[in-house]
């Protein structure tokens, strides 16, 4: 019997490479592993968000690390700096701009995801860890959006810090700490930038990253939750893999985020203030958009006063995430159908028209102030 | 199951076929936006969100937009983009009702598609939204319109004129928005009834299957994939690569927007320096100079000499009348240099 090897049978140098990989990695198991994931009930545009979040933050890792070239972290130069990467350096208006407009799709995707698992019921029993990490990474991501504000240095980031840090310093117990911290000193100054940038730049990205990871772990070992309607027949019928329908679906909700952020940097690219100084002038201080409901409501006249502060800035806020921790302990029902939870539904939707009403309020109150 | 499909309402039905239409053809508008905003041929208003919601709905409103903007006076933006915009969007939203109708026709209603679903699906739903989506902005504009006045006039009286500033923004707020927000809401179910009941007869001529719920799937599964996956995955990366490179071409180096604080001082190009040149410049300007001075220093010695004759002449004359004797030396001065 003779062997004569064809062409077409020959490994190439790419075959070779990954078996080599393989052999001692089990390259080829781990793919398959990550890949033939069943979908309960088939691949859906709903469950694209947590693949789309995981992209916005690359994006805003590479664009971050290109702006930190041009960047100088200090109080003498920062605002120069951020005004050299807008005026001088080739495409440095789109990269900030983007970065800018990324923090805020960021925000929104982790709004819409943590609204999907919960009008999905997603958080119930065995996913009240994912729900618990997810939670975390939401406080990050918020984490990021008010570290990185400062960064610019002009009167916008001063004074949005300056109420951020106030608010933080009515929490009982350790708030004065955590505001003495961050600040460094009796005003935002060098020491506020200094420890900002760090916590940006390194602290939150090394924590999303460890969180994420967990995520993901708590979330592939529990399955996905699948759709809340449809006949046991349906859901056999359509369930297929992660590849390659749903992996289809996560790269046009990429490719469509990218180009919504895209179109945003174009529309409105970022454009700085007057360089920080401990006088705000003629500037209403005013906190990052998706602060603003909170701004607002730390307005009305029933959170005035000490007291009145410390109840709408941190004891309602503190209430509230405590009962979104606590969610999936309270709510033992199976039922998933968010149309039979009736007073899950009526919660969710007050608690975005309350967010909507005081974030076009603060908008409508700049007029006044003015 | 059956009787779910059957008792499947109008607006049930105009849902089920434009909401995931929207999705399916708005990644490819997006891509053209964005490249048409690079190219600086879409200038969007503040009301971005408006464009952005227009352009979604491009199905109901591609005909309507143009009668907003000529007969209602309301425009989204400037710039011949986006008239092409929504001239692109009309291929593009036949290929998205094309696929959604054939999917929700299979697996929704358990009937057969109809050869050029799409196009007929968009035809319908482009003459219902050119005639009723005019009339849903006027409604709700004139709505929101009087609402706002009405909750103002509100405010003035004397029982709620001293309601503080916060206070009274969110309130008044509250009112005309969940006004303004249910007249919306009423509107675009009746708009959603309205593409309903014209889509139904096109359901209704669809003959019904006998096909098994698995055999559906399956042939529903497939509908969702191309024939030729190759090809798509090609023309597709094909596509994005052009895309891309057309955008960066076209992307601005500096910002569109610059700011009054910064703006670029006018700079002039130097010469650029070349040491050589410059020395051997020096060196021939300098022996150039040396000569200057040298010819300066011998004329103003001829000069000096000249005068100093003339003067010698004029004391030898003097002399001669006295008659010096020829032992007495020279003046210094008469020496030459």
């Amino acid at each position: 019997m003779s062997h004569t090897p064809s062409t077409s049978t020959q490994a190439t140098i790419l075959e070779k490479v990954i078996d080599f990989v393989d052999e001692r990695v089990g390259l080829k198991l781990l793919a398959a592993k990550m890949l033939n994931e069943p979908v309960p009930g088939g691949s859906r545009w709903a469950y694209v968000f947590g693949s789309v979040l995981l992209f916005i933050f690359i994006m805003q890792s590479v664009t971050g690390v290109l702006l930190m070239f041009y960047y100088v972290p200090t109080a003498d130069h920062a605002y120069a700096s951020t005004q050299y990467i807008l005026h001088e350096v080739d495409y440095g208006w789109f990269l900030l701009s983007y970065h800018f407009w990324g923090s805020t799709a960021m925000v929104v995707c982790v709004f819409a995801h943590m609204s999907q698992v919960f009008l999905w019921g997603a958080y119930k029993k065995p996913r009240e860890l994912i729900w618990l990490v997810g939670l975390a990474l939401f406080g990050i991501v918020m984490g990021f959006g008010f570290t990185g504000y400062l960064l610019p240095w002009d009167q916008r980031a001063y004074w949005a810090t300056t109420v951020g840090v106030e608010i933080m310093d009515k929490t009982p117990l350790f708030g004065d700490f955590m505001a003495r911290f961050l600040k460094g000193g009796a005003t935002p100054g060098q020491m506020t930038l200094s420890r900002f940038f760090v916590i940006h730049v390194m602290v939150l990205p090394a924590a999303l990253m460890g969180l994420a990871g967990l995520h993901l772990f708590l979330f592939r070992s529990a399955g996905p939750a699948g759709p809340f309607r449809g006949t046991p027949e349906e859901l056999k019928a359509k369930t297929d893999y992660f590849f390659p329908r749903q992996i289809w679906k996560d790269i046009v909700g990429m490719a469509a985020v990218f180009a919504c952020i895209c179109a945003l940097a174009f529309w409105e690219p970022v454009v700085l203030l007057e360089e920080a100084t401990p006088d705000p002038g003629d500037y209403h201080p005013e906190p990052e958009w998706y602060f603003l409901f909170l701004f607002q409501l730390l307005r009305l006249k029933i959170f005035s006063g000490e007291f009145g502060q410390f109840l709408g800035a941190i004891a309602l806020p503190g209430a509230f995430m405590a009962l979104l921790a606590a969610l999936p302990f309270i709510d033992r029902d199976p039922e998933r159908n968010i149309f039979k939870r009736p007073i899950a539904l009526i919660g969710w939707v007050v608690v975005m028209a309350a967010i909507l009403i005081f974030t076009v309020s603060a908008i409508i109150n700049r007029e006044y102030l003015d | 199951m059956s009787n779910e499909r059957e008792s499947m309402s109008p607006a049930q039905l105009g849902l089920g076929i434009l909401w995931p239409a929207f999705w399916t053809g708005l990644p490819i508008k997006l891509a053209f936006v964005l490249l048409f905003l690079a190219l600086g041929m879409v200038h969007f208003e503040t009301r971005i969100g408006l464009a952005f919601l227009m352009l979604l709905a491009s199905p109901v409103t591609v005909f309507a937009l143009p009668t907003i903007t000529l007969g209602l006076e309301s425009h989204i933006g400037e710039g011949v983009g986006i008239a092409l915009l929504f001239l692109l969007a009309i291929p593009i939203d036949i290929w998205a009702l094309g696929i959604v109708g054939r999917t929700f026709f299979l697996e929704r209603l358990r009937r057969e598609p109809q050869e050029g679903l799409g196009l007929t699906l968009w035809w319908k739903c482009a003459l219902v939204g050119a005639i009723f989506l005019p009339i849903l902005w006027v409604a709700v504009s004139a709505t929101t319109d009087a609402t706002i006045s009405a909750v103002r006039s509100l405010f003035e009286t004397d029982l709620l004129n001293g309601t503080p500033v916060a206070e009274k923004i969110s309130i008044e707020l509250t009112l005309w928005g969940t006004v303004a927000i249910a007249v919306l809401l009423l509107l675009l179910v009746i708009g959603l009834w309205l593409v309903g009941r014209v889509i139904r007869g096109t359901v209704e001529s669809a003959r019904p299957t006998s096909e098994s719920y698995q055999g559906l799937i399956t042939r529903w599964d497939l509908m969702r994939v191309p024939a030729d996956q190759g090809l798509m995955l090609t023309s597709l990366t094909g596509g994005a690569v052009v895309l891309s490179l057309l955008f960066w071409s076209s992307l601005p180096v500096f910002t569109p927007h610059p700011h009054d604080c910064c703006k670029k001082p006018e700079v002039k190009a130097t010469p650029a320096f070349k040491p050589l040149e410059t020395l051997n410049k020096d060196e021939k300007m300098i022996a150039q100079l040396a000569a200057q001075v040298e010819l300066l220093e011998k004329q103003q010695a001829e000069a000096e000499l000249a005068k100093d004759k003339n003067k010698g002449k004029g004391k030898a004359s003097k002399d001669a009348v006295k008659a010096p004797a020829a032992t007495e030396p020279a003046p210094p001065n008469a020496k030459k240099p």
